[in-house]
């Protein structure tokens, strides 16, 4: 029988003590003794969330296609068992072998979302080694981070020892093969000189290498390697032939119902349409689709090797996919009769999508859902969303004459230059969906309709057109929040609106964090060692602790998040160069601030950078 | 053509609940291209349904569940088809084409044999002297075992006696090791822990710890108490 890390009496006093076994279907299973390496991957979240995780999946499998590695999974510890760990002195381990993490080579954490950064601090605690990566030992596990909140590693620079910048499919073969080399070196194995080594393989980078001076008033002075043979720019690692790039068929089948519980089909990367506070629109330039043929091999293959009775296309904006229609007759003659749902991706809503999502659901339960981000064309202009009030009436309209009578709106409150004229917008917007609604004649309709508006704040993110914009204090948000409410409720079809907004504070926490410096590191430490994590949990988020640990290192929120940043400051991450240039972005801020709206990628060029990476939508353009 | 399937949930795979097994099951069915028939209306569900639920941290030799599939295959095919995408403490034992006049496990299910012991021997509570006596007194000599069930509806009064059909004890290197059959299904369902801490109770044996038990589920039966036939008997090999 396979050997368990917790105990039978342990197992037994938790919460679903499934998640810690391993043992799921097409895992992959090795004996260590027959690696070199070993590769802890750990989503720093609980296993329900991190066993969802597509990027994850995609790495466990091309790390296992080495004979010589091991990579093994590791999700966060949920409260009921930190408690444990930490009382019984139990180290963090791994879901396959059920070892020590501490003897891996490799802690490999993906970074997802800005308030996971303590959950970090647990996975390094509970693994039993030093916080900072400067007191850790020679023969410790190195810490490697990844994902989408690396294009500012500068928060928890401090923590971690690389950092791999850009799509892991790249530079994580050559990464390997010179551990190796350095660990076959044995006694004379020294992780300085690995790190030293490894700042030269592309898109790696080594916060320890790196110093940064400040000028009196707190902004960056200086950023650069402290030795010559270091790079002084870290080039974004991008996949150029999506066709030919891994793609795991057998994705693992978890007993804890994943709050994905489907199959995820990749269809592309990155998006033309540009708007401008979306940092995956700019961090994942240029557009790369997969092409059909691809598609329907792997669409097969996954549902085969899975058993999933459902199966959802993955990408950031699907209806530009160019064989949409295809893909999805494909899908819906192959995949329906076998009784498997095909669960449909954010899409434009116009006849085309409303005619196959009549194909694949039940019309009666479902509802539709727009992301018009802004109330007011001005403000859709500002943020470069090429979408219309009519493209929104429209589509209601031919939604609610084909049986639907639910609508969901997604809007951001906090966007720059907002007034409260756009704020007004957009429970105005959503009482003329209502109007369309009831211009169907009385016999026709189905009942009343339900129009939901959700506001998020917005937060501005590195390499974005609005990376300089300043953030708004809780109140200021929540006020913004009651001008909707207020408004709502004097519309005429107000009975028929709903209207839900985001958590102010944890909004300011996540701009400071998305903007933050290396000075942020012992503000992270202390406020997790006052007992925060889990903070992208509501019931576990505490601001008061955190506004405490800020207090106490002299973190101004002010100077982090509600200022606004001059267009020469020295950012902490204008060291990544992403392929997305600075004059492009200083260029889009401009026409945002001239309610200017650019072209998206199949339009025409708007020259930003990621041409010269010779792949893409720049390149088929001209085909 | 409806079909039982007869399986093993033991070692680690005691710390998967009922509805993550259900679940299990589902997919692997589907990659095991058993071409299961699906119901009817508007969110068509596979036909399958199981015996009687596995409380988490119990192990299994005897769970049952029937499926409804479309087209007939071999029983050696089947359990070679299903084995192949089971995992480390999930295994298929038989496959057996159920009489059309045969009750679904679930409604059929009337008791079921456990063995229980100990998960360690160095436990005190292992160490009961006259356990054999007391074990007689408690129920081989006992007119009724009159007890309060907690319900959803409130406390109940019950006689767990008629209830439990059998109740030997024996021991394996020196632990007790309790063999039980008991009624279950749909009205009276009798947990074997339940029977153990009633007799711990009425012994006065001290602290009651539901977790100390390692509790083995046999196997499960229709029919009356005194013709028990075994639900993995029913049905033939194609």
């Amino acid at each position: 029988m396979k050997k368990l890390a917790l105990s039978d009496d342990i197992l037994m006093a938790i919460d679903k003590p499934a998640r810690y076994i391993g043992n799921e279907f097409n895992t992959v299973n090795k004996n260590p003794a027959d690696v070199d390496i070993r590769f802890a991957m750990c989503f720093p979240d609980v296993y329900e969330v991190g066993m969802s995780h597509l990027g994850i999946a995609i790495l466990y499998d091309m790390f296992n296609r080495r004979s010589d590695t091991y990579c093994e999974r590791v999700y966060s510890p949920w409260p009921d068992l930190h408690a444990i760990m930490k009382e019984r002195n139990i180290p963090l381990f791994a879901l396959e072998s059920q070892d020590p993490v501490k003897e891996f080579d490799f802690i490999g954490i993906t970074l997802q979302y800005e308030m996971c950064y303590t959950n970090i601090l647990q996975l390094i605690d509970l693994t039993q080694i030093a916080f900072y990566s400067k007191d850790r030992k020679n023969d410790d596990p190195i810490v490697i981070v990844g994902g989408p909140c690396i294009y500012n590693p500068e928060p928890f620079a401090d923590f971690v020892d690389l950092v791999y910048i850009g799509e892991g499919e790249t530079s994580y073969d050559e990464l390997l093969d010179l551990y190796k080399k350095h660990k076959a070196m044995g006694e004379n194995y020294s992780k300085q000189a690995f790190l030293r080594e490894a700042s030269r393989v592309p898109g790696i980078y080594v916060p320890s290498l790196y110093e940064v001076n400040y000028k009196e008033d707190g902004t960056i002075a200086s950023f650069g390697p402290i030795y010559d043979d270091v790079p002084s720019t870290i080039s974004r690692q991008v996949v150029t032939d999506m066709d030919s790039s891994v793609y795991p068929t057998k994705m693992l089948i978890p007993f804890v119902r994943p709050i994905q519980d489907r199959v995820v089909l990749e269809i592309q990367r990155g998006c033309i349409r540009g708007c401008r506070f979306c940092q995956a629109g700019m961090i994942y330039r240029p557009n790369r689709e997969k092409s059909i043929g691809v598609l329907k091999q792997q669409a097969k293959e996954l549902l085969a090797n899975s058993g999933h009775e459902e199966i959802s296309l993955s990408s950031l904006s699907s209806s530009d996919y160019h064989a949409l229609p295809e893909l999805m007759d494909f899908l819906i003659e192959d995949c329906l009769q076998e009784g498997v749902n095909v669960s449909l991706p954010s899409l434009r809503i116009d006849a085309f999508s409303l005619d196959v999502m009549n194909k694949v659901q039940d019309v009666r339960k479902s509802s539709l859902t727009f992301a018009p981000e802004a109330g007011s064309q001005r403000m859709r202009d500002v943020i470069n969303k090429g979408l219309t009030k009519e493209d929104i009436l429209n589509g209601s309209k031919m939604a609610f004459e084909g049986g639907w009578n639910k609508v969901k709106l997604y809007f951001m409150l906090g966007l720059p230059t907002e007034t409260d004229e756009d704020m007004k917008a957009i429970p105005e917007l959503a009482n003329e969906v209502a109007v369309e609604y009831y211009h169907i004649p009385k016999d026709q309709r189905n009942g009343k309709c339900q129009i939901t508006m959700s506001t998020s704040f917005f937060v501005p993110k590195p390499f974005t057109p609005f990376q300089w914009a300043p953030m708004y204090e809780p109140g200021e948000y929540l006020r913004r929040a009651k001008l909707v409410n207020d408004t709502m409720k004097e519309q005429l079809n107000r009975k028929s609106l709903k209207y839900n907004w985001h958590e102010a504070d944890v909004t300011v926490l996540e701009g400071v964090f998305a903007r933050g410096d290396r000075r942020l590191a012992p503000a992270i430490l202390e406020a997790y060692l006052s007992g925060c994590f889990f903070d992208a949990w509501g019931e576990y988020f505490s601001y008061e602790k955190w506004l405490k640990a800020f207090e106490n290192n002299n973190i101004s929120l002010e100077y982090y998040a509600y200022r606004q940043r001059d267009l020469d400051e020295i950012l902490p991450w204008d060291f990544i160069d992403v392929h997305v240039t600075k004059s492009f972005l200083i260029r889009e801020w401009n026409n945002a601030m001239n309610e200017r709206i650019t072209a998206n990628c199949k339009q025409g060029c708007s020259g930003c950078g990621s041409f010269d990476l010779g792949t893409g939508v720049c390149h088929a353009r001209k085909n | 053509m409806r079909v039982r399937i007869k399986f093993e949930k033991t070692g680690i795979m005691r710390y998967v609940g009922h509805l993550d097994l259900m679940r299990f099951f589902q997919k692997a069915v589907k990659r095991a291209d058993l071409n299961i028939r699906y119901s009817e209306g508007f969110n068509p569900h596979q036909i399958m349904s199981f015996a009687l639920p596995l409380g988490v941290g119990l192990t299994s030799v005897g769970e049952y569940m029937d499926i409804d599939i479309k087209n007939a295959i071999s029983s050696e095919t089947g359990i070679k088809l299903l084995n192949d995408n089971m995992v480390e403490g999930l295994k298929i034992v038989s496959f057996k084409y159920l009489p059309d006049e045969a009750l679904k496990c679930m409604t059929a299910v009337s008791a079921a044999h456990y063995k229980v012991t100990y998960k360690d021997p160095f436990n005190d509570i292992v160490y009961v002297e006259n356990l054999k006596e007391l074990k007689e007194t408690f129920y081989d000599n006992a007119d009724c075992i009159n007890i309060s069930k907690e319900t959803k509806k409130g406390t109940r009064e019950l006689d767990l006696k008629p209830l439990i059909y059998s109740f030997d004890l024996s021991y394996v290197d020196k632990i007790p090791v309790y063999d039980l059959y008991v009624s279950c299904g749909s009205t009276d369902n009798i947990k074997p822990e339940l029977v153990i801490k009633t007799f711990y109770n009425a012994c006065k044996l001290g602290e009651f710890d539901e977790n100390a038990l390692d509790i083995m589920r046999i196997d499960m039966f229709t029919g009356e108490k005194n013709n028990l036939i075994s639900l993995g008997d029913i049905g033939d090999d194609k």
